[in-house]
C-alpha cells in the first residue's frame, strides 16, 4: 500500500477518469480511510468545478464563425475542381479584411486597388458592409442559442443591462425603460446582455426571450455598421430593413447614430414579423398601415 | 458532403463545432485576437479538404488541436527567423490582466466576475500549463489524445497537468475561497 503523499498522482487519475478498474476499486477503497486523501481530492475537484463553471473559455467572434461556415460551405461547391483550386477559393473565402498586422505589406496595394474601384460604386459598399452586420447577427444569435456565447449580464432591468455596457461599447446604448416608458404592455421580456466582436471592436448583443423563442439584437454604431436592402418597411420615420437569412428573421434599422439587427426565429415575414410584437402596443398601427 | 444554410446537423463533417474550442486554443497559445483568428482559419483550410479521408470513428477533434499546434509551430519558426511582433491584446475585458502584471492581484479577484478572473489566471501560466489546462479541463481530450496533440509521453502529460492545476489553484485561492457561495443559477 502506497504512503498517503504518494497518493497524488492517484487522485489526479481519478480526477481524470483515467484509473483502471482495479486501481479504481482499490482508491475507492482507501478514501473511505484516508481523511486527507479525501481533502486533497476536494481541493481537486473545486478547482477543476471552477475552470468547468467558466466554459467555454473564449467564444469565436461571430464574424470568424460566419467566415468559417461561409468557407466550409464552398467546399461542397468546389471539390469537383481539385484540392489545389479549392485551397485558392477556400482561402480567399476566409481571408479577413484585415488580417495580422504582418500581412500589411501584402495587403496594401490590393486594398488600394479595390478602394479605388468601389469608390464608384457606394451602392455595392453599402449593401457589402450591411451584409457583413447581418452575417455577424446571425452567427452572434446561433451562438447565443446553442450557448456558445453566453450571456455576460443577465437580467430582465434595462437600467442594469444598460449600466453594465456603460464604457465597454463605443457607443451610448440605453434600453428603454420597460413598460412605462414605451406606453404599452410588453410581450416580450430582456434577459440580458454580451459583447460581441465586430470589425475589430465590440458591439452589444443585447438577448429578449418572447414566449419560449429567444430574440437577440445587436446594437453597433452607425460608423461601422449600416442597414440596406432587403425588404424594407417603413415606420415612424425609419426604413425597417427585412430579410430571411439562414433560416432566421433578421430586421434592421439604423436610428440615433446606432445600427440594430433584430434576429429571431418569430413567425412572419416582412412587416408581419414585425407585427408580432407591435401588435399589441400602441404603435402596432405604424406596422399595419404602411403599404 | 453538403452544407445547409443554417449549418445544422454538418458540423460532423466540418468540425465547426470544435470552433469555439480551437478559437480558445489559439487565443492561449498567442494570447493575440488576430492571430488566433488567423490560426484558426488555416486550420480549418487544412483541415476540411481532408475530413473525408479521415475514417470513420476517428478522432476528429484530437486532430483538428493537433493541426492547430503544428501551423502555430510552423509560424514560431518563422517569425523566430524574421522581425517579430509581440502583441498582447487577449480580451473580452481581461486584456489589462494579463498585460499589467504588476496589478494589484486581491483588486482584480473581487472586482471582475468568476469567469474573467479564470482567464486571467489562466493567462497568467506560463504556455506550456495554458495550453494543457485547457486540453483537459476545457476540452476533455483524455491523457492520450492531449499526449498526441502535444506529441510528448503521456507520462509528461500528467505531471505537466499536475504542475499547471498547483500553480492555477495559487493563482485562483481568492476566487476558490469566494466560490464556497451557493453557486449562481443558469450558468452553463
Amino acid at each position: 500500500m502506497k504512503r498517503g503523499d504518494d497518493y497524488s498522482a492517484t487522485i489526479q487519475l481519478y480526477l481524470d477518469r483515467e484509473l483502471s478498474d482495479q486501481d479504481l476499486e482499490e482508491f475507492r477503497a482507501h478514501l473511505e480511510e484516508c481523511e486527507a486523501c479525501r481533502t486533497e481530492l476536494e481541493a481537486e475537484e473545486k478547482l477543476s468545478a471552477l475552470l468547468r463553471r467558466s466554459r467555454p473559455l473564449y467564444s469565436a467572434p461571430g464574424a470568424l464563425r460566419a467566415r468559417v461556415m461561409q468557407a466550409a460551405k464552398s467546399f461542397s461547391s468546389t471539390t469537383v475542381h481539385g484540392p489545389v483550386r479549392f485551397r485558392k477559393r477556400f482561402a480567399t473565402v476566409l481571408a479577413r479584411p484585415l488580417l495580422a498586422a504582418r500581412h500589411w505589406g501584402a495587403l496594401a496595394a490590393t486594398i488600394l486597388l479595390i478602394a479605388t474601384s468601389l469608390l464608384f460604386v457606394p451602392g455595392f459598399l453599402r449593401q457589402a458592409s450591411a451584409n457583413s452586420y447581418i452575417e455577424t447577427a446571425v452567427a452572434a444569435h446561433r451562438s447565443f442559442l446553442n450557448g456558445s456565447l453566453p450571456l455576460e449580464v443577465q437580467s430582465d432591468s434595462p437600467s442594469v443591462v444598460t449600466e453594465w455596457f456603460a464604457g465597454k461599447v463605443p457607443f451610448a446604448l440605453r434600453l428603454p425603460r420597460s413598460a412605462e416608458e414605451a406606453e404599452h404592455q410588453q410581450v416580450y421580456r430582456l434577459t440580458g446582455g454580451r459583447l460581441v466582436n465586430y470589425k475589430g471592436g465590440y458591439a452589444a448583443l443585447v438577448a429578449y426571450q418572447m414566449q419560449q423563442q429567444k430574440i437577440s439584437l445587436l446594437v453597433s454604431s452607425s460608423r461601422s455598421a449600416v442597414a440596406a436592402g432587403g425588404e424594407e418597411v417603413p415606420s415612424g420615420g425609419l426604413i425597417f430593413h427585412y430579410r430571411k437569412q439562414a433560416n432566421f428573421n433578421v430586421i434592421t434599422w439604423s436610428n440615433h447614430g446606432l445600427t440594430y439587427a433584430l434576429v429571431s426565429s418569430l413567425a412572419g415575414a416582412g412587416r408581419q414579423s414585425c407585427l408580432v410584437c407591435h401588435q399589441s402596443m400602441s404603435d402596432g398601427g405604424r406596422f399595419s398601415a404602411h403599404q | 458532403m453538403s452544407w445547409n444554410d443554417d449549418g445544422a446537423g454538418q458540423a460532423d463533417a466540418s468540425g465547426v463545432e470544435y470552433l469555439d474550442g480551437l478559437y480558445s486554443y489559439a487565443l492561449v497559445l498567442t494570447r493575440n485576437h488576430a492571430e488566433a483568428e488567423d490560426l484558426v482559419q488555416e486550420t480549418y483550410v487544412r483541415a476540411i479538404p481532408a475530413m473525408g479521408r479521415l475514417r470513420v470513428g476517428g478522432n476528429t477533434k484530437g486532430w483538428l488541436f493537433t493541426i492547430l499546434r503544428n501551423v502555430w509551430l510552423n509560424q514560431l519558426g518563422k517569425w523566430r527567423n524574421g522581425p517579430q511582433m509581440i502583441e498582447m491584446d487577449v480580451g473580452d475585458g481581461v486584456a489589462d490582466s494579463i498585460v499589467e502584471p504588476s496589478e494589484d492581484s486581491h483588486d482584480l479577484y473581487v472586482s471582475k466576475p468568476e469567469a474573467e478572473q479564470v482567464r486571467a489566471a489562466i493567462q497568467k501560466l506560463p504556455e506550456e500549463f495554458r495550453e494543457i489546462i485547457l486540453l483537459r479541463e476545457y476540452e476533455d481530450l483524455s491523457y492520450q489524445e492531449i499526449a498526441s496533440v502535444l506529441d510528448c509521453p503521456v507520462g509528461t502529460v500528467m505531471s505537466r497537468l499536475g504542475r499547471a492545476r498547483a500553480k492555477l489553484r495559487g493563482l485562483l485561492s481568492t476566487t476558490l475561497k469566494g466560490s464556497d457561495r451557493p453557486e449562481r443559477g443558469g450558468k452553463t
